[in-house]
């Protein structure tokens, strides 16, 4: 690359997409591998290798709120560690509870006012920050909801809406991520959802992979909720789930029979999503905003989160920046 | 702008003759060093159906022809190969040669020979710079007396003409296990060769280990400084162990009796010894124009060498040659 290449890259005024990390990391530390929350220099050494690549931010875990507090002053001492690198912010948080049909499950009302205070007490730690999305996977595990039905999926997006309400008090969107092991991943039933949602509290996330393996066509489904859809995971897979793949007990994500890793990192050999059109439809629909890149579990079967995250990143710069950026 | 473009060196990929065999190994090494900011890559001789990317009838075998390689790299987003590394101790399997010495002026003709066969790919791949190990280990041929430096002028001032001819810079190679990192030793051959066919190629790593400043080096042989690389150091060899014989194996790969578990890391490595700041400022005033090749050597984690010296190019190396260009302007 260029340094004229590398000037027109953080050239920004006229970008219409910005790319941000999903933080998703591990690296050979002394003693074996580690992620990079592991000492403020594996914390830098991560971070300078998305800046070099070009990332112009990152998304994070909110779960990694209580070692910001204890190990960097709270989220905004630690965005700060973020731009001393280059980087811009924090743009996303993905909120990874621990769905339980006893006390944390969208279908389950009275489990409700247990996730809403979650939410009340969230939004508030992360309030020194600003942030686009607060991430969810808006249900439980596939077969902690199944037989899904449609009462199931009004109830859940009736917590959902008020759950989006409390977010937006913050300036922040309530935005659903549909694994494809979650009990909201089919098409119809994610039509369904969305019908009973208030697009002025839910919106949608669109990953491109779980969808991929979860046989609804990202592409197509983008397209059809565009006007209500406020960021992506753009990753890739190379299968599509089968069976009882998503419903698998007790994890599908990384204990399917079937799939050992069902997870790639854009611009990988043989991958199922289609991001040329992902990006023209996204082109198509004039988005303007982050797009997020992903790859969790790079590191399996032998792959590198380094070597995935470059990867990736050059295929958003010579392929798909082409099409709109 | 400068005259200076950037590379990085692939030899960190390749530890064992078994490894960085498959095209697609080297396509998503090639994507790293790309989106990482380098237009180059730095190749090193190797010989033998194992070393794809190791001399021009490997990569004709692997390509179909150097314009097909050129094309793959093209389509990795690498400009060019900026430079080839060639050890003329290294005996060649294509050529069923044994290895050669450029202090024995029997060895001349063929070094000459396997020059030119690197300098004519070179051409046809965008480089300019043939970088070539100057002289055998210390620990093996002793010291360099003056007539020992003759031959290695001879040697080097045929070879550098040689590769003049298809438009190849020779640039010597100076590593910590050689004899010329004592006092004036340097000096001297570089007064003994042709100024016009032979220069330097600065490694900062090399020098450093050897108990040299790589930046009181670029200033002492300014205009003869061809090619440089930029490598880390994160020790140095101040017990003189280099001179053991057998020291390739005793103290580079084994650390010596401190048991250095690595010498060389990517630029701006924790604890590493090397101002990178400092030598591109020293690069700068003497006007150096050509190829700075990043190298870690070995690394325990290549891609991740390959991005942490992206990020120090960028954030810290670009703004500094950034600056000495505004200053000219003003």
């Amino acid at each position: 690359m260029t340094a004229d290449q590398l000037a027109q890259r953080s050239e920004t005024p006229e970008r219409r997409i910005k790319w941000s990390y999903m933080d998703h990391w591990r690296s050979n530390g002394p003693a074996g591998p580690v992620d990079q929350w592991h000492s403020h220099r594996t914390m830098s050494s991560f971070l300078k290798q998305i800046k070099a690549v070009g990332f112009d931010a990152i998304d994070t875990f909110d779960f990694r709120l209580w070692q910001m507090y204890g190990d960097y002053g709270g989220p905004a001492k630690y965005q700060e560690m973020v731009q001393d690198h280059g980087l811009e912010r924090i743009v996303n948080i993905f909120h990874a509870a621990d769905y339980d049909l006893r006390n944390y499950a969208p279908h389950v009302p009275e489990t409700h006012e247990n996730i809403l205070e979650d939410f009340r007490v969230t939004m508030g730690h992360w309030s020194s920050v600003e942030l686009d999305n607060i991430i969810v996977m808006p249900a439980t595990l596939y077969y902690d909801m199944e037989p899904v039905t449609e009462d199931k999926l009004k109830i859940s997006a009736e917590l959902w809406n008020k759950v989006g309400e409390i977010t937006a008090g913050y300036g922040v969107k309530l935005t659903c991520h549909h694994e494809f092991f979650c009990g909201i991943q089919s098409e119809p039933d994610i039509e369904v959802f969305y019908s009973y949602t208030d697009p002025r509290y839910v919106s949608l996330f669109i990953d491109t992979a779980q969808h991929c393996i979860a046989s609804v066509d990202p592409v197509a489904l983008y397209r059809r909720h565009a006007h209500r859809v406020s960021g992506f995971h753009f990753k890739d897979t190379r299968n599509v789930a089968a069976g009882d793949d998503h419903r698998h007990r007790p994890d599908s994500e990384i204990m399917a029979p079937t799939t050992g890793k069902w997870f790639y990192e854009m611009g990988t050999p043989h991958g199922l999503v289609d991001f040329e059109a992902m990006m023209t439809a996204v082109r198509d629909n004039d988005y303007r905003g982050w797009i997020s890149v992903e790859h969790d579990k790079a590191n399996k079967d032998g792959g590198d989160y380094a070597e995935s995250t470059a990867i990736a990143r050059w295929y958003a710069v010579n392929v798909l920046e082409k099409i709109y950026r | 702008m400068t005259d200076i473009r950037w590379g990085y060196a692939l030899n960190q990929w390749k530890p064992q003759f078994d490894d960085f065999v498959r095209r697609e190994q080297h396509e998503r090494a090639l994507k790293t060093v790309s989106i990482a900011g380098f237009e180059g890559v730095e190749l090193t001789a190797g010989t033998g159906r194992w070393e794809p990317l190791g001399n021009p009838q490997q990569l004709i075998a692997n390509f179909g022809s150097l314009t097909g390689f050129r094309e793959f790299l093209s389509g990795c987003g690498i400009a060019a190969v900026s430079s080839w590394f060639y050890d003329p101790q290294q005996r060649s399997m294509e050529h069923l040669t044994p290895p050669y010495s450029p202090l024995v002026a029997a060895d001349v003709t063929g070094i000459v020979t396997r020059a030119e066969w690197f300098a004519g790919a070179l051409a046809q791949l965008g480089g300019s710079v043939l970088v070539v190990r100057a002289a055998p280990s210390a620990g093996d041929v002793g010291p360099l007396d003056d007539a020992a430096l003759r031959r290695l002028a001879d040697c080097w001032t045929a070879v550098g003409r040689a590769t003049l001819a298809h438009g190849v810079r020779t640039a010597l190679h100076v590593d910590f296990l050689s004899s010329l990192r004592r006092p004036g030793a340097l000096d001297r051959l570089l007064g003994l060769a042709d100024p016009a066919a032979v220069g330097l190629a600065v490694d900062t790593a090399e020098l450093t280990v050897a108990g040299l400043d790589p930046v009181e080096v670029i200033r002492r042989h300014r205009g003869r400084v061809w090619h440089v690389q930029y490598k880390d150091a994160l020790a140095a060899d101040t017990d003189e162990e280099y001179l053991q014989p057998h020291a390739e194996y005793s103290v580079r790969q084994r650390g010596g009796s401190r048991e250095i578990p690595r010498w060389f890391a990517e630029p701006g490595a924790h604890g590493g010894l090397v101002d990178f700041a400092a030598v591109t400022r020293a690069l700068l005033d003497i006007g150096y124009a050509g190829w700075v090749v990043f190298e870690s050597d070995q690394s325990p984690h290549p891609a991740t060498s390959a991005l942490l010296g992206g990020y120090l190019l960028q954030r810290d190396l670009r703004p500094v040659t950034a600056a000495a260009v505004e200053a000219a302007a003003r």
